[in-house]
């Protein structure tokens, strides 16, 4: 597939006095299924219309395939957006508003026939092409508002939130089908969606935007294994963010200081010293009985056990007054530990990651949004050491 | 067991309860009942028999208007009748010629303005839609006091009688259709412009493709409007008039029923009513027709769920 590379070089937007996207850098290289994701009001789509060209940047460039798309508007750009309500046009049929841009192109009438046939093939809506919008479901308008971009062979695929708008169980099979659609054309997609999981389940890359910025542009692998920033392991995934004390690095690994229990991580910035988040993802937290030993252990009561189906959800609060999110995989055996249960929360030090110095990570604190919202809040016995107070810092990035 | 088969809802036991005695209904919907019911019928009376009792006038066998003096068809087939007295039927002619330019230009004119007012963005955008709907509010009266002076004093090139009067009732008519417009407009997400110039179409072919058919029913009510407007209209149409050529209906009416008028003048008016009416309820039948082909249902502006972290922390301290 030759063309789809998108270059976005200090990209800024402000409308009046809110600046929605702070001079961000992106490089899209050709047919990559990329997504940005990130809260509402993170600037996520106010890029994607500045690539499409709805929105005129303040300042920096936007470059296609080599050509700075600044003097380009929308309607010469060879980028076709798919819309989040779809603004598929209520008054013509199907086969019309797929075949409108290519009418735009002066395709002759074969061409407009047989090319609008075969992408009806593609999303597979063959028989509907005399159906009015009106007479379709949600998922059937989601594939005529791609079919009507795609038609056009853009170099650019412009995504905003497409699936939003359909229910939890159709978004999961069009996810499938979307990426599977990706491969087969070979387009460039940009992807915009809240939606963290989607992102995951779909993209070659994914950019993390928050507050008009990039906090990380990494494969799905990455941003959820190394998160960058605090910002990114708290919005992508369910997080659980300690705050320890750095004691600086030893044989490979950093010592943290966490109440009265030494722990050790192996991964992220391990040189530090002082007050520090790290994380732990609730699928690498080990619970053990309370008479074990050993090693990145740290004492804990179970507070509550959510039964999740494929996982059990279990919070246990840890000697130190911080709650943890424990997941455990369903594997047909009972789980061992009621409520109230004394356990050993174990920590491995290949599952911790120390994110940076909490200077660097100043900010207001995640939204606390978990099965279990009524969580008493941290005792204040240990107010003397500030960084030791944990708050309950759990988020799964759907708080949006 | 008495007792609690009175406490069962009737449907339980299989048996509805006897209807309501009519006193009860009326108590419990006084508004729908025979009082309203009442004003209504009054109220048709009170507008409409006045119309009858002309339109059966020009079907009187004599000159008079006020004194029944046998049927005939004469005001209507006659030689003095209203399709043989020019007086009449020039003015009936001229009525339509006005009201069919006006239709021409204003509903165009008007649609591009609405489009233009409510798509807009920038600083004046406010009070230029307050200005724009301005003349809505003016007096009629004086609106024709300024145009007249503006037609002979300033803007030679428009000469007083039918170009006076096709500016005037334009200028009259432009804000009902602009309002009656951006109505409509409002109701349409932008985001359809966004698509049509997302798949190739120019600025001008979005507005033509898609936005015009959108607003198709919109175009149609405000030239139904805009018709109805025109072919009532008085003030200005007299204002703006030159000579007896230019007289509209309305003003031969108001003319001669000081006068001594024969019938023709109740058939001359109504021709126009009936004519009127026909012409606007063919336009909302199409109107309908339009609105019902459609059926269009507009997507949400936004879906993306609302902040709910912020709440659930409130709710928790």
């Amino acid at each position: 597939m030759v063309g789809g590379q998108v270059e976005i070089v200090s990209l800024t937007k402000s409308f009046d006095d809110v600046t929605a996207v702070d001079g961000i850098d992106l490089h899209i290289p050709s047919g990559e299924f990329f997504s940005i994701v990130g809260p509402s009001g993170c600037g996520k789509t106010t890029t994607l219309r500045m690539i499409a060209g709805f929105e005129e940047p303040d300042a920096g460039r936007i470059v296609l395939d080599g050509v700075d798309m600044q003097h380009t508007p929308p309607y010469k750009r060879n980028v076709n957006t798919v819309f989040q309500a779809y603004m598929i046009f209520p008054h013509l049929n199907v086969y019309d508003n797929i075949a409108f841009g290519l009418r735009r192109r002066r395709t002759s009438k074969a061409e407009v026939k047989r090319l609008v046939g075969a992408i009806l093939e593609l999303v597979q809506l063959g028989q509907l092409a005399e159906r009015k919008p009106s007479q379709l479901s949600g998922g059937q308008q989601q594939r005529v508002a791609l079919a009507r971009a795609l038609v056009l062979n853009p170099a650019v695929l412009l995504l905003d939130e497409p699936l939003g708008a359909l229910d939890a169980k159709l978004r999961k099979q069009l996810q499938i089908e979307l990426k599977a659609l990706q491969q087969q054309v070979g387009i460039t997609f940009v992807y915009v969606t809240h939606d963290q999981e989607e992102a995951l389940t779909m993209s070659d890359r994914i950019a993390v935007m928050n507050n008009g910025r990039v906090e990380q542009v990494a494969t799905p692998r990455d941003v959820y294994d190394e998160p960058a920033t605090r910002f990114v392991a708290d919005f992508l995934g369910v997080s659980n963010l300690i705050r320890a004390q750095a004691l600086g690095a030893q044989a490979g690994a950093c010592r943290l200081q966490v109440g009265d229990f030494e722990l050790s991580a192996q991964h992220g910035i391990r040189d530090l010293r002082g007050p520090v988040t790290c994380l732990v993802r609730p699928e690498r937290v080990r619970l053990e009985p309370y008479e074990s030993g050993g090693e990145n252990r740290i004492p804990a009561i179970v507070e509550r056990v959510v039964f999740l189906g494929h996982s059990v959800q279990v919070i246990v609060r840890l000697a130190v007054g911080q709650p943890v999110v424990a997941m455990v995989q369903n594997t047909g055996d009972r789980f061992p530990y009621a409520q109230g249960t004394t356990v050993q929360a174990h920590l491995p030090a290949d599952a911790l990651r120390v994110l940076g110095s909490d200077d660097a990570q100043a900010g207001p604190a995640p939204d606390v949004l978990t099965a279990d919202a009524r969580l008493p809040p941290t005792p204040p016995d240990d107010q003397s050491s500030p960084e030791l107070a944990p708050e309950p810092t759990i988020g799964d990035g759907r708080n949006d | 067991m008495t007792d609690l088969v009175q406490a069962l809802p009737p449907r339980l036991l299989g048996s509805e309860p006897p209807p309501a005695p009519w006193t009860a209904r009326l108590r419990a919907r006084p508004w729908g009942g025979w009082a309203l019911g009442t004003f209504v019928v009054a109220y048709l009376i009170w507008s409409l028999a006045p119309v009858l009792i002309a339109f059966l006038f020009s079907f009187n066998a004599g000159h008079s208007r006020s004194v029944w003096q046998g049927f005939s068809t004469e005001w209507w087939t006659g030689p003095g009748s209203v399709f043989n007295n020019p007086l009449y039927f020039d003015a009936i002619l001229h009525s339509f010629l006005l009201a069919g330019i006006a239709v021409v230009v204003s509903v165009p004119l008007g649609v591009s303005l609405a489009v233009f007012l409510g798509r807009w963005r920038g600083v004046a955008t406010r009070p230029a839609s307050l200005l724009a709907t301005l003349p809505l509010v003016v007096p009629e009266l004086v609106l024709a006091l300024a145009l007249f002076f503006l037609v002979t004093k300033l803007l030679h090139f428009v000469s007083v009688g039918t170009p006076g009067q096709v500016v005037g009732q334009v200028t009259y008519i432009l804000p009902l259709v602009i309002v009656v417009t951006r109505g409509r407009l409002a109701s349409i997400p932008s985001g359809f412009e966004e698509a049509a110039l997302d798949l190739g179409a120019s600025p001008v072919g979005a507005f033509r493709l898609v936005l015009v058919p959108l607003l198709a029913p919109a175009i149609l009510a405000s030239a139904i409007v805009a018709f109805a407007v025109s072919i009532d209209d008085f003030v200005i149409t007299q204002y703006m008039s030159s000579s007896s050529s230019t007289q509209s209906v309305p003003m031969v009416i108001y003319n001669s029923t000081r006068g001594s008028a024969s019938p023709a003048l109740n058939a001359s008016a109504m021709v126009m009513a009936v004519t009127t009416i026909v012409i606007c309820g063919l336009g909302y039948l199409v109107y309908r027709a339009v609105n019902r082909r459609e059926s269009i249902v507009f997507p949400q502006a936004s879906i993306e769920p609302a902040p709910i972290g912020p709440a659930l922390r409130e709710g928790m301290v």
